[in-house]
């Protein structure tokens, strides 16, 4: 649960892929926008003029309306467009639509859609289009989108193309959560195509092959209204062997990966016309500490810890560098990120601390986490550190499904100690970052605040700031609640990785969004 | 032999029938369910509870499993939890990928592997016989994966000669099916070896050495042909094992077979998935083993069914 | 993991006399059929060398095989690391050495446990036939049916990761091996004319299975045996390659292997030298049970 990054486009702080890229990448080029600012290296030149995308996991599902995977996103973005979207700049603009406006209500906005709009099926777009996706995810309740029209009133048509929505409460996120609802030509809908052979959307690009488990074809649409894809076609292949995946883009089989293995990307970056990028993300990296615990309820110990961890060290050995120090529980990424006074690593310190705290001679602890590798080296890593001051960790990587059967326990039936995960707030607010893990009434099993930390000032701030528009106030009010997470150190703070990718030099306008979906709308390759 | 052939397909109908049940008691052994998968992150502890109640699974195992094989017995084998695809839908494709694989992998492993054998027979005790052996040895010792791995470093990636195993063209076919068929080979080749072995000490073959036939006729007229019963038992049941042993291959070269379908939804608990897999993997078992037998027969006519 | 089925039948002829009083003779052929196949006797060099690896590993490892250093990760082989050093600067050839006993003892022990639990199933179900030798061979078959490292994952699945969990799956998957081979070596011994002049004389069934059953049928559970620590330990380092594994942080050389993958093509020794190992440990047991087959089935002469 944890560990899947959420499909959101909010903010998707578009960082545009350059083809000189950042060797050895730590900072990505954030600057610039125009996908055609091709520096010297486009010397060099595609085979072929067929895009293939190599990622590491397979599709979920086809459906627009029913996609929560960034991967599923990635592809149906490519088919299906939707009323709006975000620019680079994270900011919401018109997409299918012509312009729209809120009323000062918050509870009706009204869109103008662009005309001359054809879908695949050759049928035209307009508002009935609009309102047929509407009755669709509202009579669908297995459909993901269903959660989020429900909150709808209604859903009209003013005319031919207008469409009003008014929603049954204020919801300040509605924008936001409208760039995801994709329009499906409502011809499709009516005679009931299989979405995951077929696509009905108005999209740059039209359906061509799906072999599931494997790949999923789409080819430019001819008809497209707006700038027309120069690929011939373009190809997402499920590539879960990290190895596969990079010999691939070694062998020109595949034109971009993600995610590029860290290990490897120094390694393969400038070699073969690979270029290796990297884009700051969301991801924080951390271990809860069970506070209920006799050993770990006490500040001491947990500080003691955190002192023990060469946050250096985690992040050349299980990132490849590829990884930034965090010095609050959430990274500067996110919205109101307040730096505290580092966990210097300090062997020193935190053996006195142990000692004061009646440790001196340690204990032993178990550590979860999920069985992939990188993982498992992440825990390896923190049961070495630990050892140091005498903390015995016993590592057990288990299968992600089996884990969070053992963490959503009563909490007198928990059996946690250490937990080795990250998380990242698919809104990128503060609030998203810290509630659903820290907030003590957020404790499993109904979320994962396994360290069960309690903190009744800490609550309170954070159900304030919640309720609070003002700047000022909300950024005094996050400050305090993350001073207090720093200080009572419920985890162990690891550091905030970086996404990775490696492409072929001759690839240009992939653009990795910081929640790890791709935008390959403007893709080319040289020729 | 037709009623041997009733009998013994009869016989494997409640061997079958257990077998499901177990393999479905097995599956919700497993801790964990689909469900939160299914679900988005930011999802409640209501919606769970909802969910879990919508799919059945709150329902008593007994319960579930006569209305999973209620359904079976209409042509139903349900759908995936992952992506909502029937599995009829999902598995022509995947079985495919996995069968062609392991043709090409039989293929191979099976001209080699007889020839090994053949020839270490002939030259018992020989260095032939000795290198044949350690090659064969070889092949069933050593970690697919590991060669999978190797073999892609070497011809894909230093040497460029051959793509990582996407299976668009035959090329793509040559990588996995090396790897897949070592093991058969060795098998074969072993396996050959020692009927051959016996057979070339039968009285008939002795006869047909005695009488100055020359040796090259004797080992493949007679000793040969004979031990073919052998070389089919093998092959066999090889397939059998392949179809399901294709997991480790299918990881590393990527293929979207049966093997990786099945880890994959072990991962996801896609239970009806891994029902309809584990029942595949079972009935061409036992099918293969009939086949097995039955050629036999046509074979070696010593053999008789009663 | 492939010669599940493949059965050694003893000549009923070899057991006319009670094999007790052939003991010292029958020793002494078996050795000079054995040294007659160089492979095997080299085999069992390795295996020897191996075992005493095994036990003495730790303590000639020129590095604590569990002493890191950030500072030399991944480095290749060099004079100070002889194999280099793993992801977390780790001495390879450290681990490879204190890993012998882990691997060799996980294999070993899951294959005497099958073998132990095998073997009685095996006897009995031969000796005594009826429900007892349908409900045995009937379940093997379901376990047969069932592909090998499939079993494996499902059971792992279940009761969750660790040594002994591992250890646990791999003797699961062992035992139906056993139980088939050495039912048919008690149905040709049974039949055998000592066995029934024991029995007419009104032997125990305990006496007879012991005295006179078991040790007629112990040469094809010694060449089984030997084949399947190969099996055991292809099957123990696959579950590690898929995340089924034993302890990660343990120097096992299937989870070397497996994390030693991730680094392909940047620290290609890290996949090498495990995979090395665990292919020459795998073909030593399996030519040297090839040996042991060749010098104990009497059909080959």
């Amino acid at each position: 649960m944890m560990k899947k990054r959420i499909p959101a486009l909010m903010l998707a702080a578009a960082i545009a892929f350059s083809a000189a890229g950042c060797s050895g990448g730590n900072q990505p080029s954030e600057s610039s926008t125009a996908p055609s600012g091709e520096p010297s290296t486009s010397s060099a030149t595609a085979p072929d003029n067929d895009l293939v995308v190599a990622f590491n996991t397979d599709i979920q599902s086809m459906d627009p309306h029913n996609t929560t995977d960034t991967l599923s996103i990635t592809v149906s973005r490519t088919m299906y467009e939707s009323l709006v979207t975000f620019d680079e700049n994270q900011e919401v603009v018109p997409l299918l639509a012509e312009s729209y406006t809120a009323e000062d209500d918050n509870l009706t906005y009204t869109f103008k859609l662009r005309q001359g709009v054809k879908f695949h099926d050759g049928t035209d777009f307009n508002a009935d289009a609009v309102i047929a996706n509407y009755e669709r995810c509202l009579a669908d309740t297995t459909l993901r989108q269903n959660s989020r029209v429900a909150k709808w009133e209604s859903c009209t048509k003013v005319d031919d193309y207008t469409v009003a929505i008014k929603l049954k409460e204020p919801n300040s996120s509605f924008i936001n959560q409208f760039t995801q609802f994709q329009i499906v030509s409502p011809k499709a809908l009516e005679e009931g195509l299989d979405l995951n052979k077929n696509a009905a959307g108005t999209g740059q690009y039209t359906f061509k092959e799906h072999t599931e488990g494997d790949h999923v074809t789409v080819v430019p649409f001819a008809d497209y209204w707006g700038t027309k894809a120069t690929v011939d076609s373009l190809t997402f292949r499920a590539v879960p062997e990290d190895g596969s995946r990079v010999a691939m883009l070694q062998t020109g089989e595949a034109d971009y990966i993600y995610p590029m293995p860290t290990v490897q990307a120094a390694q393969v970056d400038g070699t073969d016309n690979i270029t290796v990028g990297a884009v700051a993300s969301n991801i924080m990296r951390y271990v809860t500490l069970n506070t209920n615990l006799p050993e770990l309820s006490d500040k001491r110990v947990r500080q003691a810890m955190n002192y023990a961890i060469d946050k250096q060290a985690y992040a050349a050995v299980v990132f490849s560098g590829y990884c930034e120090e965090v010095l609050s529980c959430y990274p500067s990424t996110v919205s109101y990120y307040s730096e505290q006074t580092p966990y210097t690593y300090d062997l020193e310190k935190a053996k006195s601390l142990m000692e004061e705290a009646g440790y001196g001679d340690g204990f032993t602890l178990t550590l979860w986490g999920d069985n992939i590798s990188a993982e498992q080296t992440g825990m390896q890593f923190v049961q070495q550190q630990l050892a140091q001051i005498g903390i015995d960790v016993e590592v057990l990587p288990m299968e992600p499904s089996t884990l969070s059967d053992m963490i959503y326990v009563d909490e007198d039936e928990a059996e946690i100690n250490m937990w080795y995960v990250n998380w990242s707030a698919s809104s990128f607010d503060a609030d998203g970052s810290m509630r659903s893990i820290l907030h003590s009434d957020m404790v499993p099993p109904k979320s994962a605040n396994t360290a069960y930390f309690r903190n009744t000032e800490f609550d309170s701030l954070l159900d304030q700031a919640i309720k609070t528009s003002d700047p000022e106030q909300l950024t005094d009010l996050y400050a305090q609640a993350q001073a207090i997470v720093w200080d009572e150190a419920p985890w162990l703070f690891l550091g905030n990785d970086e996404l990775v990718y490696g492409a072929k030099s001759y690839v240009s306008g992939i653009t990795l969004n910081p929640d790890g979906s791709v935008d390959v709308t403007n893709a080319a390759l040289a020729q | 032999m037709g009623r041997y052939f009733v009998k013994r397909v009869l016989s494997t109908i409640p061997l079958l029938l257990v077998i499901s049940i177990l393999i479905f008691a097995f599956i919700h052994l497993i801790p964990g369910d689909p469900v939160r998968k299914m679900l988005p992150k930011e999802a409640t502890q209501e919606e769970y509870e909802q969910l879990k109640e919508e799919l059945g699974f709150n329902d008593p195992l007994p319960v579930q499993y006569i209305n999973y094989m209620k359904g079976i017995f209409h042509g139903d084998f349900g759908e995936s939890y992952k992506n909502g695809l029937p599995i009829s839908e999902i598995f022509p494709a995947r079985l495919k990928a996995t069968l062609t694989l392991t043709l090409w992998a039989i293929l191979w492993s099976v001209v080699l592997g007889t020839l090994i054998g053949i020839v270490s027979a002939v030259k018992r005790g020989k260095f032939l016989d000795y290198a044949g052996m350690v090659i064969a040895t070889s092949g069933i010792s050593v970690p697919s994966f590991w060669l999978g791995l190797m073999l892609i470093q070497i011809f894909s990636v230093k040497l460029g000669w051959l793509p990582t195993g996407q299976l668009d063209s035959w090329k793509g076919y040559i990588l996995p099916a090396i790897t897949m068929g070592c093991s058969i080979m060795g098998t074969l080749a072993r396996y050959s070896r020692s009927s051959m072995l016996e057979t070339m000490q039968e009285d008939y073959v002795r006869t047909a050495r005695a009488k100055g036939q020359r040796e090259s006729l004797v080992v493949l007229r007679h000793a040969f042909r004979n031990s073919l019963v052998q070389v089919v038992t093998v092959v066999g049941l090889q397939i059998g094992g392949l179809l399901a042993g294709s997991v480790l291959v299918e990881t590393v070269f990527s293929i979207p077979g049966l093997g990786r379908l099945m880890v994959d939804s072990i991962n996801f608990r896609d239970y009806k998935v891994i029902q309809a897999l584990l029942m595949f993997f079972a009935v061409e078992y036992i099918v293969i083993n009939l086949i097995v037998d039955l050629l036999y027969g046509v074979l070696n006519p010593k053999i008789r069914y009663d | 993991m492939s010669e599940n089925t493949h059965s050694v039948t003893p000549n009923p002829n070899e057991f006319m006399d009670d094999p007790v009083l052939q003991n010292r003779s029958r020793t002494r052929e078996f050795f000079k059929k054995f040294f007659q196949r160089k492979t095997a006797v080299v085999a069992g060099c390795f295996i020897l060398f191996l075992i005493i690896i095994a036990i003495i590993g730790p303590s000639i490892a020129p590095y604590d095989p569990s002493a890191y250093d950030y500072s030399a990760i991944r480095s290749g082989p060099s004079a100070q690391h002889i194999m280099g050093t793993d992801e977390f600067g780790r001495d390879v050839f450290s681990r490879l050495l204190a890993g012998a006993r882990l691997s060799l003892g996980s294999a070993l022990a899951a294959v005497v446990v099958g073998a132990a639990l095998g073997t009685i199933l095996g006897i009995l179900a031969g000796y005594y036939g009826g429900i007892l030798e349908a409900l045995v061979m009937r379940s093997s078959d379901v376990l047969f049916a069932m592909p090998d490292i499939l079993l494996c994952i499902a059971i792992v699945a279940i009761i969750g990761p660790g040594l002994i969990n591992v250890i646990i799956a791999v003797t699961v998957f062992t035992i139906p091996s056993f139980a088939r081979i050495m039912r048919s070596a008690t149905l040709s011994v049974k039949g055998s004319l000592y066995v029934e002049v024991a029995r007419s004389l009104g032997c125990p069934d305990r006496r007879i299975l012991i005295k006179h059953i078991f040790p007629g049928t112990v040469q094809s559970m010694i060449v089984n045996f030997t084949m399947r620590i190969g099996s055991a330990i292809l099957a123990a380092s696959s579950l590690s390659f898929l995340g089924f594994g034993a302890d990660v942080s343990a120097p096992e050389w299937g989870a070397m292997l497996s994390s030693g993958r991730n680094y392909i093509g940047v620290a290609d020794h890290l996949i090498l030298f495990p995979g090395l190992i665990i292919f020459l440990t795998v073909l030593a047991f399996n030519l040297f049970g090839d040996g042991l087959r060749d010098t104990l089935d009497p059909k080959v002469k």
